[in-house]
């Protein structure tokens, strides 16, 4: 056909034309499909750090920390914290660790002189009964829910000494080692909404899935693992109790990680916290309903801390949080500008181009050509342009991203401390502080690089047909009469 | 009105006009011009730069509108077409040689002269075949495949001429063909359109200002600031002065 061969020959024998046109696409294309790669990538970056920090599936996480209605008890210290309790709360805390709390009697451990080893579980949150774990479910926001138990099992070996000092006191006459683990209850029947996860375990496996069976199993940290030389299969003692190490987790950055997770029910008969919890990991009918999630459990359960994901997601920092604020700031823009610039060049490019054409277009009407048909034939010819830079812009794009991913730039992801009480000397039951890398990657969004190559297209079509018509509304003569 | 007798016109203009601008920047390129031609006649219109040579052609060619009075061709009034009937009869009865060739750059020899068949339905090898034919008649069949900057001038112009013909116009508007050439290739092109003119029997219209080239015409029209001042087969029964 005359028409397809006479658009080819125009691209091809005006070269740097076409290359230019093409290129001033292709570069705006490339930008959006990269910046688009980049963002998408810093998204999944920040996904990979926050999945361990929420667990599969929880939207929201409950806790009733002391000092919960205050948020200065860090600065105050561990006593200061602890005065700033109510009553009600003291006698609370008092209670659920008088039993198998840290004030004890060394003369009950042995004679003076002898070594002794004693385990003791603590908490720093207050429990509340396990029924609040089904109430909270069948909350109308709620879709399920599920209990645990955050402890601070402590092991002091050490001397009986001579004279008896009853109470924590004696703890500091240098005399005894204190060993410090932090553990975890799980509910095994709802696994997604753990303390910890299936999606954590990196060896091993998780928790079998009958409580019987895994009662005597643990999930090790795998950071606190290779620490104290655990492996999958060691028999390890937890909370003064022997425990088969079944699986390794993945380190929660930020999340309530705990150094050991064991099975929930166990856990509360080593604590002699039969019945009672000290945190619900709650999962919200939807995205939308997390809100009105959060409202519902705080009246059901005054004084409680709940904890959403956007929270967590909000004490992101690093170099990872700054990399996404750029992006969502600067990368749209970017990109916006980007796209604009290319259209701009490849417009004025091309009206630039038709008005050189100016007297050639005036030869074709004067051959008999009609007005639709030399504005076809020069619109076709920028809708080629257009996309073959849409093309190449991908193209470029693509291998920007590949780029990008073979490089692997890393991002640093922290979280700050959450001010929780800070009565918390074990640091169990609060968001720890740390620090991960995360390597970033540029997937390519399949949806904005059609999207890039389309408008690319469009950018051609309308810069020609735009330059055509006003070229071929001309009369022939006057066409004519335009120089070259 | 002037011309010959016993022959049916191809163009009759009757008081034809065309200005530019407006108010006090009007020009009046052509100025009340009335003549008519002959099917089948050789014209030259000749005259000084500025003249309105250029005007008249373009008026002939339905590449513009006159200002004022008519022009008929073949008995259809171009005033009251529209611009696609308009291109329709250019594409029909019309071809066109400029001054500059007006080759496109990008298309090679053989490919000009197929853009003036293009809007015809014709197959491609038939469209190809008549193209090949046409620059054969102007010599031109070895350079098929060339592009215009391959082409000598003379050359370019044979196209341009090959192009012309290629749809069998009833009517070829020549504007100043030899005005880019050489003396040699001047005289080429000129055998070569007046031996057209006469196998073809195609009515020529020929614009110049060189008095060699319209002293090859059968008719010589004189213009001078937009008007006709001289008519050679009219000379006797009117003499017009300059």
């Amino acid at each position: 056909m005359f028409y397809l061969r006479y658009l080819v020959a125009e691209l091809r024998r005006r070269p740097a034309r076409t290359v230019l046109t093409t290129l001033g696409l292709a570069v705006g294309v490339g930008l959006v499909v990269i910046v688009g790669a980049l963002s998408r990538g810093l998204d999944d970056a920040q996904d990979e750090v926050l999945e361990p920090l929420t667990g599969v599936g929880t939207d929201l996480s409950v806790t009733r920390p002391l000092a919960a209605s205050g948020d200065g008890g860090s600065a105050a210290g561990p006593q200061g914290a602890f005065g700033q309790l109510s009553a009600r709360e003291r006698r609370q805390l008092e209670d659920e660790n008088k039993r198998n709390g840290l004030d004890f009697d060394l003369t009950k451990l042995g004679k003076p002189g002898d070594r002794f080893a004693t385990d003791r579980v603590v908490a720093t949150d207050l429990s509340f009964p396990a029924s609040q774990v089904a109430k909270v479910r069948r909350l109308d926001a709620a879709a399920d829910a599920a209990g645990s138990v955050a402890l601070n099992a402590v092991r002091i070996e050490g001397t009986v000494p001579e004279a008896s000092m009853p109470g924590g006191a004696a703890l500091h006459g240098g005399e005894f080692t204190v060993t410090s683990v932090t553990v975890s209850g799980v509910d095994v029947r709802k696994p997604g909404l753990g303390k910890v996860t299936p999606a954590q375990i990196t060896q091993g496996r998780y928790f079998a899935k009958s409580r019987a069976k895994a009662r005597d199993e643990a999930i090790v940290d795998l950071g606190y693992a290779r620490q104290n030389d655990i492996k999958v299969g060691d028999s390890t003692r937890i909370a003064g109790r022997r425990v088969d190490v079944v699986g390794l987790s993945s380190a929660a950055l930020g999340g309530e990680a705990s150094n050991a997770y064991l099975e929930l029910g166990r856990l509360q008969e080593l604590s002699d916290r039969e019945g009672r919890v000290n945190g619900i990991q709650v999962r919200a009918d939807s995205a939308d309903a997390v809100g009105r999630l959060e409202d519902e459990i705080a009246r059901q359960l005054p004084g409680a801390d709940v904890v959403t994901a956007a929270d967590l997601a909000d004490r992101v920092g690093g170099s990872l949080a700054d990399a996404d604020d750029i992006s969502s700031k600067l990368g749209t823009a970017l990109a916006i500008v980007a796209l604009l610039a290319a259209f701009l060049i490849a417009t004025l490019l091309t009206l630039s181009s038709v008005q050189k054409r100016i007297r050639e277009l005036g030869t074709l009407k004067a051959l008999g050509w009609r007005q639709r048909i030399v504005v076809r034939q020069v619109t076709g010819e920028s809708l080629v342009q257009g996309a073959l830079g849409g093309l190449l812009g991908a193209a470029i794009g693509i291998a920007g991203a590949a780029i990008i991913d073979a490089i692997g730039p890393t991002l640093q992801a922290s979280v700050e401390q959450q001010s929780s009480g800070g009565f918390n000397p074990f640091g169990q039951g609060a968001v720890s502080a740390g620090s991960t890398d995360v390597v970033l990657g540029a997937p390519i969004d399949v949806g904005l690089l059609l999207l890039a190559i389309g408008l690319a297209i469009v950018a051609g079509l309308l810069a020609g047909a735009a330059g055509a018509l006003r070229a071929a509304r001309l009369r022939p003569a006057v066409a004519l009469r335009s120089a070259e | 009105m002037s011309g010959p007798s016993g022959i049916t016109p191809a163009y009759e203009l009757e008081g034809a006009s065309r200005s530019f601008g407006e108010d006090s920047r009007r020009v009046l390129a052509l100025d009340a011009v009335s003549l008519t031609i002959g099917r089948g006649e050789f014209v030259a219109v000749f005259g000084p730069s500025g003249s309105g040579k250029t005007t008249l052609l373009q008026l002939l060619g339905a590449l513009d509108r006159p200002s004022g009075g008519s022009i008929n061709f073949e008995g259809q009034s171009l005033g009251q077409l529209g611009d696609s009937a308009l291109a329709e009869l250019r594409l029909r009865a019309m071809g066109f040689i400029f001054q500059q060739f007006n080759l496109i750059p990008t298309l090679t020899a053989v490919e000009n002269v197929e853009a003036a068949l293009a809007p015809l339905a014709m197959s491609w090898a038939e469209r190809r075949e008549t193209a090949l034919d046409h620059l054969e008649a102007v010599g031109l069949a070895p350079r098929a495949q060339h592009l215009p900057t391959q082409l000598s001038g003379g050359e370019q112009q044979r196209v341009a001429i090959a192009r012309a013909l290629a749809r069998s116009p009833r009517v070829v508007l020549a504007d100043e063909p030899t005005g880019n050439l050489d003396t040699r290739n001047g005289e080429l092109v000129m055998d070569l359109l007046a031996r057209l003119h006469a196998e073809l029997q195609i009515t020529l219209v020929l614009v110049t200002h060189d008095e060699w080239i319209a002293e090859r015409a059968d008719r010589v029209l004189r213009l001078a600031d937009g008007r006709l001042v001289g008519d050679s087969a009219a000379e006797g029964a009117t003499k017009v002065t300059p």
